[in-house]
């Protein structure tokens, strides 16, 4: 009976935060509420237990991130990179797409694709209006580049840190497993956006000159301070990179490094602060807590025990459902809800798989599938909804299938080329 | 004192009235900020002088200084031009806080209490049915202050 109430309780709450019609924050609350009421979880696990209760591992990992970015944003070095960009670009409109799409792809595997899209869209669209030409497809490829682009890290995208934290992968493992596909994926896509937005290039020479007198080097008023920010950040990816020397968890690297940019940069701590996404935090806790009641109850178990059963030993296709599943569901529901409620399962699934190899290409599907997912819809990962908010309120609104219709073809062809890359690496 | 007897009657907009209809009514009325209301005559925000200035900043350049200092002179000088035919619906803020509003009995300790609170400057008085009565500025509040208030 209990399973069936934390059932009914957590399928409520996904509702609500797929459809949006209340605040996801406070759909996953009540949802989380209702759980520890009815004592689906008990409040000891809620707090204190890893793998049944909230991964704090992640939310200060997330937290640590997002004080750095907060710091980071204030140097103006994106301003700065764009606009340079746009000067080399002289206006051609494929230059100035790849130059675009090749910072959001670099930044995004060390910085969240949220933060990455509000600093690059609004100076995308000043340097589209200098030039007359409509913003959105150079709005939309950036996004689709950052989900991309984040893919390739422990820390790029908020699936993988779920994901990470379940399966105990490291940053290298990221490195090794996910950086080599996801950079020839982003090649391939650098060569099909000149395809796919072909009927949106325009080229206006008569007004290069506006692009021209725009003043990227205003944009960055203290050297000392990028410098000192670009050292920190290094430093937080290289102790990420020396896990198994260091053995510290990510979270603790990553508020580590926050102290240390607060520290150095001398920013203003409450300003900083300010700038993270708390609403964001508080999700991903309640979230939690909605994946434990389902945990606490036995529904994960029963769940993981028919798809065990579905799967038997046939591991290729087990990875091959996991990342076609993990892209279609994560196109159409945000992927962050789908990763944290599906890291259980695939552990379980894990679990019973004998061959290391097999058992790793598992995590590897699944990362790609929700990762990749995320470009599938306007709605499949925040950063799409952050950048066509964006979008719509500087005056180059991006409809939901003006979106979709590119981001489904992206989609197709990177989870396409991952399941080769998986089908090749692990199972050959 | 209650908020009735310090409110005046002050120019309004609707979210519908251009961005620069909005700045005329200020400037001209020399207020410190606008009221912003609804059909029915209640007040949906109350925007301090400087967020009035905001609503005429293009969004790219709201978020960080950063890109603002990228813009050479003669383009920074026209910048509002940029903002067309925008209304002051299209211009506010994606979440406002909440507007700087009082009912007529509300004390002058509440009233000053809640402008430096929401840093606002002006506040709007509203009835039982919750439509305007009329604005507190600043000025009217120090005023009172000052007549009433202890001996320097």
């Amino acid at each position: 009976m209990s399973a069936v109430a934390a059932l009914a309780i957590f399928v409520g709450g996904f509702y609500y935060i797929a459809t949006e019609k209340v605040d996801k924050v406070k759909a996953v609350l009540v949802a989380a509420g209702g759980m520890t009421v009815l004592g689906l979880t008990p409040g000891a696990e809620v707090f204190f237990s890893e793998h049944e209760g909230i991964d704090w591992n992640v939310i200060f990992l997330l937290l640590g991130m997002m004080i750095i970015v907060g710091v980071i944003k204030q140097t103006g070095l994106f301003d700065f990179l764009a606009i340079w960009a746009a000067k080399r670009s002289r206006g051609h409109p494929y230059r100035l797409m790849v130059m675009l799409m090749a910072i959001t792809a670099v930044a995004s595997p060390l910085l969240d694709n949220v933060t990455i899209v509000m600093l690059v869209a609004p100076v995308t669209v000043v340097v589209c209006n200098r030039l007359d030409i409509p913003a959105q497809p150079y709005l939309i490829a950036e996004i689709l580049a950052s989900n991309i682009g984040g893919a390739a890290t422990l820390i790029g995208d908020p699936p993988n840190i779920i994901i990470g934290s379940r399966a105990g992968l490291t940053f290298n493992d990221f490195l090794v497993h996910m950086t080599p596909i996801v950079a020839i994926i982003f090649a391939a896509f650098v060569l099909l956006t000149k395809v796919l937005f072909r009927r949106s290039f325009r080229y206006n020479p008569d007004r290069v000159a506006e692009v021209m007198t725009l003043q990227e080097r205003r944009a960055i008023t203290d050297p000392q301070l990028l410098i000192r920010c670009l050292v920190v950040l290094a430093g937080v990816v290289a102790a990420f990179a020396l896990h198994s020397v260091l053995h510290l968890e990510p979270s603790l690297v990553a508020l580590v490094g926050a102290g240390v940019m607060l520290l150095v940069s001398r920013a203003d701590t409450y300003d900083t602060l300010r700038e993270v996404e708390w609403p964001t935090l508080v999700f991903f806790m309640g979230l939690f807590v909605m994946v434990a009641g389902l945990l606490h109850t036995g529904v994960i178990e029963t769940i993981g025990e028919y798809v065990i059963a579905a799967v038997g030993n046939h591991y290729l296709g087990a990875a091959t459902a996991l990342l076609f599943g993990s892209a279609v569901l994560g196109a159409f529901f945000d992927n962050i809800p789908y990763a944290a409620t599906m890291a259980p399962i695939v552990e379980g699934l894990v679990a019973q798989v004998s061959d290391p190899t097999a058992a790793q290409a598992m995590w590897w599907a699944f990362a790609l599938g929700a990762d990749f997912g995320g470009n599938g819809t306007a709605v499949a990962a925040s950063a799409n909804v952050v950048a066509i908010g964006i979008a719509a309120r500087m005056g180059h609104p991006i409809s939901f299938w003006q979106f979709t219709r590119y981001g489904i073809v992206v989609t197709l062809l990177s989870t396409a080329m991952a399941w080769v890359y998986v089908w090749l690496r692990y199972f050959t | 004192m209650r908020a009735r007897e310090l409110a005046v009657q002050v120019p309004t907009v609707t979210p519908h009235d251009a961005v620069t209809t909005a700045v005329r009514v200020m400037a001209q009325g020399h207020l410190p900020g606008l009221i912003v209301v609804d059909a029915r005559e209640r007040p949906t925000a109350v925007l301090p002088g400087t967020q009035v200035l905001l609503l005429t900043v293009p969004r790219a350049h709201r978020e960080g200084q950063a890109l603002a200092r990228t813009i050479d002179e003669p383009h920074a000088d026209a910048f509002w031009k940029e903002l067309d035919n925008l209304s002051v619906g299209d211009c506010l803020p994606h979440s406002l806080s909440r507007p700087a509003i009082v009912r007529e009995d509300a004390t002058l300790l509440e009233i000053a209490a809640l402008m430096g609170r929401l840093r606002s400057p002006l506040v709007a008085v509203v009835d039982e049915r919750g439509e305007l009565v009329g604005g507190i500025t600043l000025d009217r509040v120090l005023g009172r202050l000052t007549a009433d208030g202890p001996p320097a």
